[in-house]
């Protein structure tokens, strides 16, 4: 994998637009992988990368789930946080000011019902620091909320209608995988106004401690993250990329620059880097050197011309 | 606080320390230097080139020791063979190169020189401590409890005999120092000589009743260093959260890993 001494090969056009948010390059990271951002300033400059997306928000401070919260599974990781986090007033009080100027920030928003969602989105909207807001429609792992409006069509199209009416900032939807199709979410998404979606959020899973008997995690369910799902998540990019002209963010288990380029090539325009921050700190820096790098190598001067470039078949490859 | 890192830091030695025991030296540069009771996260599927994704977190390890060398520092790691990613770690030969993030977490606070320092210890949680046992020697007088199954568990021991301090062994068969619990050793410390400054690092069980011991002795203060699966070791995984004292909850990583015993929600550790 590479290293943070890496420079461009050549010279490679990575901005992009996404959405209606301009990014320098295509990496972000995603919800719940990235704290408020701050955390990361002493490992790397934070504009660097295309933006950030921060945690979840939700109109009170919610403190999260009891341990067990998290647990190691085959290339991947089980979490069920609770969606904790300092709520949106803090969020914008005390987290958007510690962050550098110049790094795009989506704000992820969550809740239980469709009105504190548009509460949420309209607190948001005016604040100077937030480029966009990014509607988490697919939580797994928590009592009520988000995954229900992400695997019913009707409830999705409310929830968006809802936030688009409540804000004028960029709209971007985070769909979950536990869904039938996820090409008729996206279409959803659109159709309400979204200006973007973002996929896939965690596969709700399951792992038992055979020495107790019992669930691993408290919460017994949990969402599935990592290289583990990454196959998963390039399948659904894929088919949400040939289902709606919205741009598409691609998430799932992108740990190195390669792994993103795949993202491109199945259609996402930018990508969000997830559970690789936890491993390390560096990985969004690095998978935004490591595409510009593999672009600069294989003869692709804008990144833009990878987006959706996945040939048809093997035999087809040029 | 440091400022922690992020590197890939080469093997200059994994020893083996007998039975499922090995010593880790790291070459670090730019250390930053750590105080007692931090800790790094060792990625043991990311040496070198051949990275791999399963196991995919890294290991929390407290720092054990640290000394200057060209410039950067060695930095040594006493860890237990106990699973598949510490199995991977114990596979790293020198010249490899094992990701590293840290200095993390918040030290033990220094002590007071007014009261003498117990430290208890017991299994892998000893060597959480060995960086403190070296410092408090300065500033007051220190007294060593060490704990374990088994003589050859006792991880360490050489090095904390060789500080000149009182070192108390205790074994559960007996086959080093005192047969029992560690506990018991500091049960009897503290009647003998009255309020101390506690340290505790060790099975929850252990560490409970230190703080019991600690809190019924009049005067005397505990802080102990918790243990929990964590995927980052900074404060964003959210997931080594455990309950505090008197409500919600506290990360072990960055709010800890030491905490005052009375802010520790015993009974709902994991």
């Amino acid at each position: 994998m590479g290293g943070a001494s890496v420079s461009a090969p050549g010279r490679v056009d990575t901005r992009v637009e996404m959405g209606g948010v301009t990014l320098r390059n295509p990496v972000l990271t995603a919800s719940g992988t990235f704290g408020y951002g701050a955390e990361f300033a002493p490992f790397f400059d934070l504009r660097r990368i295309g933006g950030l997306v921060a945690k979840s928000l939700t109109l009170e401070p919610r403190s999260g789930n009891p341990p067990a919260r998290i647990a190691e599974t085959p290339s991947g990781m089980l979490n069920a946080i609770g969606l904790e986090n300092v709520g949106v007033d803090a969020f914008v009080a005390e987290k958007l000011p510690a962050l550098p100027e110049g790094v795009p920030v989506i704000a992820s928003v969550f809740e239980t019902e469709v009105d504190r969602y548009a509460e949420v989105c309209k607190r948001l909207t005016g604040v100077p620091r937030v480029s966009g807001l990014e509607l988490n429609a697919s939580c797994p792992h928590v009592k009520s909320g988000g995954i229900e409006f992400g695997q019913n069509a009707r409830l999705l199209a409310t929830l968006v209608r809802a936030a688009r009416r409540a804000s004028s900032l960029p709209l971007w939807v985070k769909l979950s995988p536990n869904v039938t199709d996820v090409a008729e979410m996206a279409r959803v998404c659109e159709g309400e106004g979204a200006d973007a979606v973002s996929l896939i959020n965690t596969l709700q899973a399951l792992d038992v401690d055979l020495a107790t008997r019992r669930p691993v995690l408290h919460n017994v369910l949990g969402g599935l993250s990592g290289p583990a799902i990454r196959p998963v998540a390039l399948r659904m990019v894929w088919q949400a990329a040939r289902a709606v002209a919205i741009p598409i963010c691609g998430i799932g288990g992108i740990v190195t620059g390669e792994d993103a380029v795949k993202f491109l090539l199945c259609g996402a325009r930018a990508v969000q880097v997830g559970t690789a921050n936890y491993l390390n700190p560096l990985a969004a820096l690095e998978v935004a050197q490591g595409i510009e790098r593999w672009a600069g190598e294989h003869g692709f001067p804008r990144l833009a011309d990878l987006v959706g470039r996945l040939e048809a078949s093997r035999e087809g490859s040029s | 606080m440091t400022r922690p890192l992020r590197l890939d830091a080469p093997v200059v030695e994994n020893r083996d320390e007998g039975g499922p025991h090995r010593r880790l030296r790291l070459r670090v540069a730019d250390w930053p230097g750590f105080e007692p009771g931090q800790f790094v996260m060792l990625s043991p599927g990311a040496r070198s080139e051949a990275e791999r994704s399963d196991p995919l977190l890294p290991r929390p390890m407290a720092v054990y020791r640290a000394e200057p060398c060209d410039g950067g520092a060695l930095v040594e790691i006493l860890y237990k063979v106990t699973g598949r990613g510490t199995t991977l770690l114990a596979e790293a030969r020198a010249g490899e190169r094992v990701r590293m993030v840290g200095p993390l977490g918040r030290p033990f606070p220094a002590p007071p020189p007014e009261r003498p320092v117990l430290l208890v210890g017991g299994g892998t949680g000893i060597a959480s401590l060995f960086e403190l046992a070296a410092r408090a020697a300065d500033a007051a007088p220190v007294r060593v409890l060490l704990g374990a199954r088994t003589a050859a568990d006792l991880m360490g021991r050489g090095d904390f005999e060789a500080l000149d301090l009182e070192v108390g062994l205790a074994t559960e068969d007996g086959s080093a120092g005192r047969r029992g619990l560690v506990t018991e050793l500091l049960e009897e410390a503290l009647d003998r000589q009255g309020a101390a400054s506690v340290y505790a690092c060790g099975p929850t069980g252990m560490m409970r009743r230190a703080a019991e011991l600690a809190a019924a002795q009049g005067g005397s203060c505990c802080h102990v260093s918790l243990e929990n699966t964590m995927a980052c070791g900074f404060g964003v995984c959210l997931g080594c959260a455990v309950p505090r004292r008197p409500g919600g909850f506290a990360l072990v990583c960055c709010d800890g890993p030491v905490f005052a015993a009375e802010a520790v929600a015993w009974a709902g550790l994991p």
